[in-house]
């Protein structure tokens, strides 16, 4: 749910006072239009508050909770689990760990070590968060929680997608770190959301060889499923084109 | 109301057909630009004022109107064949083009001249209102005639319809499925004039109604998928397209 432009205008106020909407877009990156669009729909989106909070130094996520239907946000934040954090490791990261533990010379050459974690989010970063806090109920809470359809709270999983008013729904119904799911779909980045840093490379550390494999076996797993299934719809529009284009 | 159907349809036809000339220079997919131009004379003829001035060149013995039983049958043919194998409808294809197809084409049409040939069909008159007011026997025959005329038709989009609905659930792009949820409704329509002898008289209108947006949905479904097609071939080929 975007949030309220009368509430936002009071925010921006108390952010800064003498800014023009033009001077706010500028600064934050929001194109002019877009911001201007928004408030005289009187929807703010989030992505809005966060671009002007990263303009002015103010932590997003402490922005947002300054929203009354992200209250909670604004207080101390808990830990993220090791399941959170490993689902926020690229699938690529992790072959790359599996490669690199089993040999260790091998790959970049001349000792110059693994490459770091690329940041959050990656191609299946929603899915793989969800499914790393799911107790098997999970959505079923989030569906009666918000009222949004499992099929179009799945849709969204699918697509890599998560609307931030999902993303702290789903946190909060796991009773998980209200901000992960805010990382998971690329709102805000881990340090935003208070993850100690390298906080998921400790954890992919301290996963042995086994469990590092069989992680990234499901993650191929799940990757080629959909690859598969991406290139059986890309042929059947091709059939079309050919027979009707 | 219904003329301006019977011609906005007309018009979409004619300009969906003429869209399709490009392709025809191409030789890509030619028979969509033939069935489309078999449909455009067809509804032309199916037209009161371009009926009469036809059916006057041709005798004015209502040959015109069998003649476009026959553009219809032909027009339809080739059209859902395309469509069954573009949406990889093999099951389609096969009820269309296989024995059975083949049978009920054959065996309609016969029905269909052996109606057309025991009529007194003198004096030119669209949808054969007037052969039928003559007497008893030619109303009874221009009844069966209209059955059979309407017969392949449903046949061959019933045959189709399966694959349709398919498609609509399938994780298709967007557009895809609206262009297969509009052949559907055409696909449904068409079958449904079957039961034209039940409507009451004072309802005659509908007829026309089911008949024309059927067409429409056939038109713009199959318009639909080019405009996909082109933007498509837009995204994923930039280069040749630019190159001329």
């Amino acid at each position: 749910m975007p949030l309220p432009a009368k509430a936002f205008q009071r925010w921006l106020h108390g952010v800064a006072p003498d800014a023009s909407v033009a001077d706010v877009a500028r600064a934050s990156g929001v194109k002019r239009t877009t911001l201007a669009q928004q408030l005289v729909r009187g929807k703010v989106a989030e992505a809005t508050v966060v671009g002007i909070s990263r303009a002015f130094n103010i932590n997003p996520v402490a922005a947002l909770g300054s929203f009354e239907p992200y209250r909670d946000l604004g207080k101390p934040p808990i830990p993220p689990t090791l399941q959170e954090l490993v689902s926020q490791i690229a699938t690529a990261d992790l072959l790359h760990a599996i490669i690199s533990r089993t040999e260790p010379d091998a790959g970049t050459g001349k000792g110059t070590g693994p490459p770091g974690l690329s940041a959050p989010p990656h191609a299946t970063s929603v899915k793989n968060w969800v499914d790393a806090i799911d107790d098997g109920e999970l959505r079923h809470r989030v569906s009666t929680a918000t009222g949004v359809a499992p099929q179009n709270y799945s849709a969204q999983l699918t697509a890599n997608r998560l609307a931030p008013e999902l993303a702290v729904a789903t946190s909060r119904a796991a009773g998980v770190g209200l901000a992960s799911g805010l990382v998971a779909a690329g709102l805000v980045t881990e340090a935003e959301a208070g993850w100690p840093p390298g906080a998921r490379q400790a954890a992919l550390d301290s996963m042995t060889d086994g469990e590092l494999t069989v992680l990234a076996g499901e993650r191929l797993q799940a990757l080629g499923k959909t690859l598969r299934r991406q290139e059986h719809d890309q042929r059947q529009t091709e059939t079309i084109w050919e027979n009707l284009g | 109301m219904i003329e301006m159907l019977q011609w906005t349809t007309l018009i979409a036809s004619g300009a969906a057909a003429l869209s399709r000339i490009p392709n025809l220079v191409r030789r890509k997919n030619r028979s969509i630009f033939y069935a489309l131009a078999l449909l455009t004379l067809a509804i032309l003829l199916s037209i009161d004022g371009p009926y009469l001035a036809i059916d006057a060149l041709l005798g004015g013995a209502n040959v015109a109107n069998l003649l476009l039983r026959f553009i219809i049958f032909g027009a339809i043919f080739f059209l859902a064949l395309r469509i069954a194998a573009g949406f990889g409808d093999s099951r389609g294809i096969q009820l269309i083009r296989g024995r059975t197809g083949m049978l009920a084409l054959g065996l309609i049409s016969t029905v269909l001249v052996v109606c057309f040939v025991l009529m007194d069909t003198s004096g030119s008159s669209a949808g054969l209102v007037h052969v039928a007011a003559k007497n008893q026997q030619n109303a009874l025959l221009v009844e069966y005639y209209g059955a059979a005329g309407r017969a392949y038709p449903a046949y061959v989009c019933l045959a189709i319809l399966p694959g349709m609905l398919r498609a609509i659930r399938s994780p298709l792009p967007a557009l895809l499925r609206m262009s297969a949820a509009l052949l559907a409704v055409g696909s449904i329509a068409i079958p449904l004039s079957l039961l034209f002898p039940l409507v009451p008289p004072g309802l005659g209108f509908l007829r026309f109604i089911v008949n024309y947006t059927a067409i429409l949905c056939f038109v713009v479904g199959l318009a639909l998928i080019w405009v996909a097609s082109g933007r498509a071939g837009r995204k994923h080929r930039p280069l040749p397209a630019e190159r001329h």
